[in-house]
């Protein structure tokens, strides 16, 4: 028992020597790991706000308005474009980004400016103009005569592509000082004093809570409500607190009071705009008031700044009188402290909240154009070389031809309502406006009103085609000349088709009416659907699927009679893709929206190049398009040239769908292509035809458009030949109605007509060039 | 990177300021004219079809390159010279945007192409600058030979053996 006791004392006595090493021990590891864990938080609250401080958005650029002698460009859209670029306008330009005027003639001083191909200096010049042109371009300095200039392109939005965010970044030095003023004052008046934890201020909330018994009192400090932003979670717990006051103090250590004021800035919470939050006071003010922050006044000021503390609980929407009360509140404490003089604050106390209704209102210029510009940088780049921060995209848009285009689809909308007593607002529309050589996307329109970032028409709204196919159901035709001319007859008489499976399908023609026999070109002009439909079975089907996979048409074909009248659905940047191989003289070509980007560095990082595919021989795109200026002359497009001068060399195509549901139009004159669709979102119907509606819109568009020149393209093996329409043969001086219609070579008609009394043939103008060229 | 010389452009220049000083055998090369001019000096007057679509097919279509496109062209060609394909690439796309049928850039841009190691492209390219080049022998023919050195990278020796030949008819013709 004594040895054991002896034993057992003893090891009591080590016992409590190794209890107080074991405790030491503790205490080390402990620091260590406390240690540890701060350098944790250090770690992932510095990587937070290096990354949000770092992360500029890409910033997308609009063309370059190049400049030379004979450029179609009046002075009133020269103006217009240095407004946008913010250029000044003064008596005497004499530093960059500044711009005289006198008369027609511009003293601009452009700014230099780094573009895809390097950078680019500072220009001096003068530019005249007369009528609608540049008239003449010199250097300002030595009055020599330039060849090209090019101006600095407009800025047109900003995003940052990996988190498909927008967001408006401040810089502290553009934030008016009221607004932190009165931030400051509202959250954290200890702000510049403390070291990003304010005891005082927890056991003054504390108190203040228990006395209410609820959480009347943060005393958070900013930048303690900066951290929790960083780390966006509902969770109140005591841990988290502890946290978030650790970094808080970490913050401090770090970084100035200033960098951490912007940050906060630039991250607070401040709404929720469907599914997107809405963090910062720049992206807040668009939201709200749909204006940038500079342009805001003091109460609204108050308004943002009260919004802080709940943006849910305060919404302006939703709560309109508890906002203004918190308002009210933020205004007295302004005026509490002299950051707003009493009666000033009284005076907006009053004022109502003037918030403007709720939307999803793009902050972008052109949320339209930019959706497609995002979607191809989605398409072409891997996610990390999106997250590549501060990008710089070159776009092709032409603000010019978008501004024209807004303004021609609203107001032509508007008419349309006026003019057939629908109900206003009702109808919607989409337009493209591409290059037709290059396919550069120009402007694009994804709804009538160019400001809303929803739904964007121009690229989902899938919709039914109708005639708008007709011409790959002609192309199929025209690709065997042995068979099928512009002058085949073809049969408009009443059809009725059973399919294998029983299915029977009667297709009728828009004026109820049959036409017997039409020459083929004149069955496209006038858009008859049973020739047309005759020609489509004739043909085949599979073939036609396959010409209009040849023309860039992804989507799926459900092989069925009714394709050939136009039973798929398609977007309007899809139809203006289809339009544009016929446009170019069957050359595929891409549509691009994007022309360059660059890495932060102003390095090159990408660039879209221009390329084409030959997919169908020009000669029958040739006949086609003829075709397609019939329908512009004679056909369902002729009210085109009511409103457009006579000598303007333009095809197109109309389309409608059953029950007037959609009115399409499609055209191309010079070097533009332009799609315009109209219809219903509910998919009701509009009383309208392709004629009536989006004809009109697109004919308003192009009357905007100088003369571009021809846009015919051009086949060597094409000659020209008399044609009686009537009969479909060859015709001379004894034939009223004689019309010129283009052939491949050889696969005219050999005989005459009735009417053709065998006078001397017109000369061929083929063989007239063949003599030429000999 | 390889220098590289854009072979067509000296030529270019000469078609441009010296009409009819060429060395090849007599092409018969009509003066240029601005696209959207009337009428050919000597062209008869074309007859115009009921509907006002004016009945003229091929015409040949020489463009006089304005002096901003002269100065791209240049531009190209320096950037070319100094190895920078990419933006020679850039460069004469500027001019098209300017120009965009003529035939004479489509085809720059082809030759760039081509030395970028884009043969089919190349070949595309041609192929579209011949689309805009009828009547006009002399550029088809340079396109064709364009032709049969982008099949010739591509590893089809049949079909450059046959577009040469239709670059050499396109010569005598």
């Amino acid at each position: 028992m004594a040895r054991r006791r002896k034993r057992g004392r003893r090891k009591s006595r080590r016992k409590v020597v190794s209890h107080r090493s074991l405790w030491s021990r503790l205490l080390l590891l402990l620091c260590l790991l406390l240690a540890g864990y701060v350098g944790y938080l250090d770690l992932q609250v510095r990587q937070q706000f290096d990354g949000k401080r770092w992360s500029l958005p890409a910033r997308v650029y609009a063309r370059p308005l190049e400049l030379y002698v004979g450029r179609e460009l009046t002075a009133d859209q020269f103006q217009t474009e240095l407004r946008a670029l913010y250029y000044l306008p003064v008596d005497a330009a004499t530093q960059p980004g500044r711009f005289s005027k006198n008369r027609n003639v511009f003293h601009v001083i452009t700014r230099p400016f780094t573009f895809w191909d390097g950078q680019q200096n500072s220009a001096n010049l003068r530019v005249g103009f007369s009528g609608d042109k540049v008239s003449a371009l010199t250097d300002a300095r030595t009055g020599r005569p330039a060849s090209l200039a090019r101006l600095d392109p407009v800025l047109v939005g900003s995003f940052y592509p990996a988190h498909n965010e927008d967001r408006v970044l401040l810089k502290l030095d553009d934030v008016p000082v009221s607004l932190t003023d009165a931030l400051i004052a509202i959250e954290d008046r200890g702000f510049y004093k403390h070291h990003g934890v304010a005891p005082l201020a927890i056991l003054r909330a504390l108190w203040a809570n228990v006395r209410a018994r609820g959480v009347v009192q943060g005393g958070s400090t900013l930048t303690q409500q900066l951290v929790k932003n960083f780390f966006l979670s509902s969770e109140r717990s005591l841990t988290r607190k502890l946290n978030e006051a650790i970094m808080a103090l970490l913050l401090e250590m770090h970084y100035e009071k200033d960098e951490i004021l912007e940050a906060y800035l630039n991250e607070v919470y401040l709404g929720q705009d469907g599914n997107r939050a809405v963090h910062g006071f720049g992206l807040a003010s668009h939201f709200y008031f749909e204006k940038p922050l500079a342009e805001l006044n003091v109460e609204q000021y108050a308004l943002l700044v009260g919004l802080v503390k709940g943006p849910s609980y305060y919404n302006p929407r939703r709560h309109p009188e508890r906002a203004r009360a918190r308002r009210n509140l933020v205004l007295d404490v302004m005026a509490e402290l002299g950051l707003v003089d009493t009666a000033e604050a009284e005076r907006a106390s009053n004022r109502p909240l003037e918030v403007t209704k709720q939307g999803r209102k793009a902050i972008n210029t052109f949320p339209a154009f930019l959706d497609l510009v995002r979607r191809q940088l989605q398409r072409d780049y891997r996610d990390e070389d999106i997250t590549s921060e501060g990008l710089t995209i070159f776009t092709t848009l032409d603000p010019q031809l978008q501004w024209q285009l807004e303004r021609t689809l609203a107001s032509g909308l508007q008419g349309l309502e006026k003019g057939r007593r629908i109900e206003g607002g009702k109808l919607e529309g989409a337009a493209v406006v591409t290059s037709v050589q290059g396919g550069e996307v120009l402007a694009l329109a994804g709804g009538r009103d160019p400001k809303f970032a929803g739904f964007n028409r121009a690229l989902d709204a899938h919709r039914q085609v109708g005639s708008l196919l007709k011409p790959a159901v002609y192309l199929t035709a025209l690709e065997k000349p042995e068979r099928y001319t512009l002058a085949t007859l073809l049969d408009d008489s009443p059809l009725t088709y059973t399919a294998r499976n029983g299915t029977v399908w009667k297709p009728g023609n828009y004026d109820k009416m049959s036409h017997g026999e039409v020459p083929l070109y004149q069955a496209l002009a006038h858009s008859y659907n049973i020739s047309t439909a005759r020609l489509g079975l004739d043909l085949g089907i599979d073939s036609i699927v396959a010409t209009l996979r040849r023309l860039g048409v992804e989507q799926r074909l459900n092989p069925y009679p009714s394709l050939v009248l136009g039973a798929v659905e398609m977007s309007p940047l899809q139809v203006t893709g289809l339009y544009q191989t016929f446009a170019s003289g069957g050359f595929l070509t891409p549509l691009r929206a994007i022309n360059a980007v660059l890495a932060a560095d102003k390095t090159p990082l990408q660039r879209y190049s221009l390329s084409v595919r030959a997919v169908v021989d020009p000669a029958p795109v040739y006949l086609v398009n003829t075709a397609l200026r019939y329908v512009v002359r004679e056909g369902t497009g002729r009210a085109l040239y009511q409103v457009l001068p006579e000598g303007r060399d333009i095809a197109g195509k109309t389309g409608t769908t059953d029950d007037l549901r959609d009115s399409w139009f499609a055209g191309f004159s010079g070097d533009r292509l332009s799609v315009v669709w109209i219809g219903r979102d509910d998919n009701a119907s509009t009383g309208l035809t392709g004629s009536s509606g989006a004809l009109l819109i697109w004919r308003d568009l192009f009357r905007h458009f100088g003369n571009p020149g021809t846009s015919r393209t051009v086949a060597e093996n094409i000659e020209y030949q008399d044609i009686d329409p009537a009969t479909g043969l060859l015709a001379d001086a004894g034939c009223k109605d004689a019309v010129q219609l283009p052939f491949i070579a050889g696969s005219g008609p050999h005989e005459n007509a009735p009417c053709a009394r065998g006078d001397q043939v017109l000369p061929n103008p083929v063989d007239w060039f063949k003599e030429l060229f000999q | 990177m390889i220098s590289y010389r854009l072979t067509g452009i000296p030529v270019v220049l000469l078609l441009l300021f010296m009409q009819g000083c060429s060395t090849s055998p007599p092409v018969p090369y009509p003066p240029p004219v601005v696209e959207q001019g009337g009428t050919l000096p000597g062209e008869p007057a074309r007859p115009v079809t009921p509907g006002g679509i004016q009945a003229q097919p091929a015409r040949p279509t020489v463009t006089t390159s304005s002096p901003a496109v002269v100065a791209l062209l240049g531009q190209a060609e320096n950037q070319a010279n100094t190895g920078n394909l990419e933006a020679a690439a850039a460069s004469l796309e500027r001019a098209i945007r300017i120009e965009p049928r003529n035939p004479l850039l489509w085809y720059h841009l082809a030759t760039v192409k081509l030395a970028q190691q884009e043969a089919a492209q190349a070949e595309q390219l041609a192929v579209k600058s011949n689309s805009l080049a009828a009547g006009n022998r002399m550029q088809q023919s340079r396109n064709w030979r364009l032709i049969g050195r982008a099949r010739q990278a591509l590893g089809d020796g049949t079909g450059a053996r046959a577009a040469e030949r239709r670059a050499r008819e396109l010569e005598n013709h």
